[in-house]
């Protein structure tokens, strides 16, 4: 217990460093994770990294040709009032706004989230079907990995020992897109007993473009360019949102859980897609 | 380093304390500053018993590790009214008999602290989103919203 290290390092590289003096550390960022499993015991680290004075970890910038970066330390708080997070990007600051609870957000940041991959964790899909990427700084330099490529298994990423998470980037969508987040939770603050994620846009009643990501329905988000296929080009129609949940629905691979059995968060995927993208439509019309 | 001193002002005060690295601010204020009114409930973050305002907003003081808080301005309950004298919502909390147990009324009052400061007029909607991170076993809720309201619609004691 009183064995553990504690560092503050003010640049990136300072804190690669230590990570890769200490793989047994970790980085401590708002702590609305690490803090908890340290209290519930399950993870011991040798040394903490605090991030909170590294500048270039924090903040929200959208660059001249629509990229924005929210950098790891950004609180959830943050993320769900900035408005630079606009049409399309607009699914991860709805994520944001439904995490856990105001003092929660109020510590939680944006790179923690991603560096624990909790499957029932709000910001993976939304990430997923925002096509956002991971930048990660490790000792071999910087990497960018799509969000898809990024979450791995139950709590995995491609993370590897010595890295640290540095920002999250969306590209720039299409600029009449809209994005949604729609959580079905047991109680408000709750993790997700499935979510889905999605970015449309539509064009004189058509669907031109569509993004669908379910979430807390297996070890990641769940993205499927058949069921995506099944909308576009169409008006959004009963049958093809059947089709197009239920391929999700085929697709996932949840467990029994606290929250909910698996054949129910099975059953209740194409409901939740419709809903979803029902909701998305409106802003259409 | 391993643990380190840690300069926080707690309720106005500047407080110099030895922290290990791991001591959470909840026991820093509990065991070290005697300050006993937030409460250890899950120690995960999600009963909202420990919530205590960190430079003004809500946090939970068991997942914020006491050594990463230096010069932090942390108000509890203790620090809430003035001297001996309750605030105006600690007033209307007794006024609508919101508190039962009391377990979760410190964490109530700083977060809807902090909610009122942030939105003086605030709806009943926004309290009930503003207050949902802080369960109460006890009274059901209305109660408590009731207070709440009280002060935001200048109806408070």
């Amino acid at each position: 217990m009183t064995g553990i290290a504690f560092h503050l390092p003010d640049t990136i590289e300072e804190a690669v460093g230590l990570l890769v003096a200490d793989p047994e550390s970790r980085c401590l960022a708002g702590g609305a994770t690490l803090v908890a499993m340290m209290n519930a015991g399950l993870m011991q680290p040798s040394g903490l990294i605090s991030l909170r004075r590294v500048a270039a970890l924090h903040g929200i910038e959208r660059s001249a040709d629509g990229w924005v970066r929210i950098g790891a330390m950004t609180r959830h708080c943050q993320t769900a009032a900035s408005g630079l997070l606009e049409g399309g990007h607009r699914v991860v600051r709805h994520a944001a706004s439904v995490i856990a609870s105001p003092p929660v957000r109020n510590m939680g940041t944006i790179g923690g989230a991603v560096a624990f991959a909790d499957p029932a964790a709000d910001y993976l899909p939304a990430l997923v079907a925002a096509d956002a990427e991971i930048e990660i700084v490790g000792s071999n330099g910087p990497r960018r990995l799509v969000a898809e490529a990024f979450f791995l298994d139950w709590y995995q990423t491609a993370l590897e020992p010595g890295e640290l998470i540095v920002a999250v980037h969306l590209p720039p969508g299409p600029p009449r897109a809209v994005g949604r987040y729609n959580k079905l939770s047991r109680v408000e603050g709750d993790y997700a007993t499935a979510s889905v994620a999605v970015v449309l846009e539509m064009e004189r009643g058509i669907c031109s473009r569509i993004a669908l990501a379910v979430g807390a329905c297996g070890p990641k988000p769940i993205r499927l360019s058949e069921s995506e296929r099944a909308l576009v080009g169409g008006r959004l129609d009963e049958d093809a949102l059947a089709i197009a949940g239920g391929l999700l629905a085929d697709a996932a691979d949840p467990v029994d859980d606290v929250r909910a059995s698996a054949d129910y968060r099975r059953l209740v995927i194409p409901r939740l897609v419709r809903r979803a993208v029902r909701s998305a439509a409106t802003e259409f019309r | 380093m391993i643990g380190a001193t840690v300069t926080l002002t707690v309720n106005g005060r500047d407080r110099i304390i030895a922290v290990p690295v791991d001591e959470t601010l909840l026991v820093t204020l509990r065991e070290r500053l005697g300050l006993t009114g937030a409460k250890l409930g899950c120690n995960q973050g999600v009963c909202g018993a420990c919530t205590v305002l960190v430079d003004g907003r809500p946090v939970r003081g068991c997942l914020a590790l006491s050594i990463n808080c230096e010069g932090a301005a942390i108000t509890t309950i203790e620090g809430l009214g003035e001297g001996r004298s309750l605030s105006l919502l600690q007033q209307a909390f007794v006024a609508a008999g919101a508190v039962q147990c009391g377990f979760c009324t410190s964490g109530m009052l700083l977060a809807a602290t902090a909610l009122l400061a942030e939105k003086p007029a605030a709806s009943v909607e926004e309290i009930r989103a503003g207050l949902a991170g802080n369960i109460c076993r006890c009274t059901g809720y209305r109660k408590i919203i009731d207070a709440v309201l009280a002060v935001a619609t200048g109806r408070g004691p």
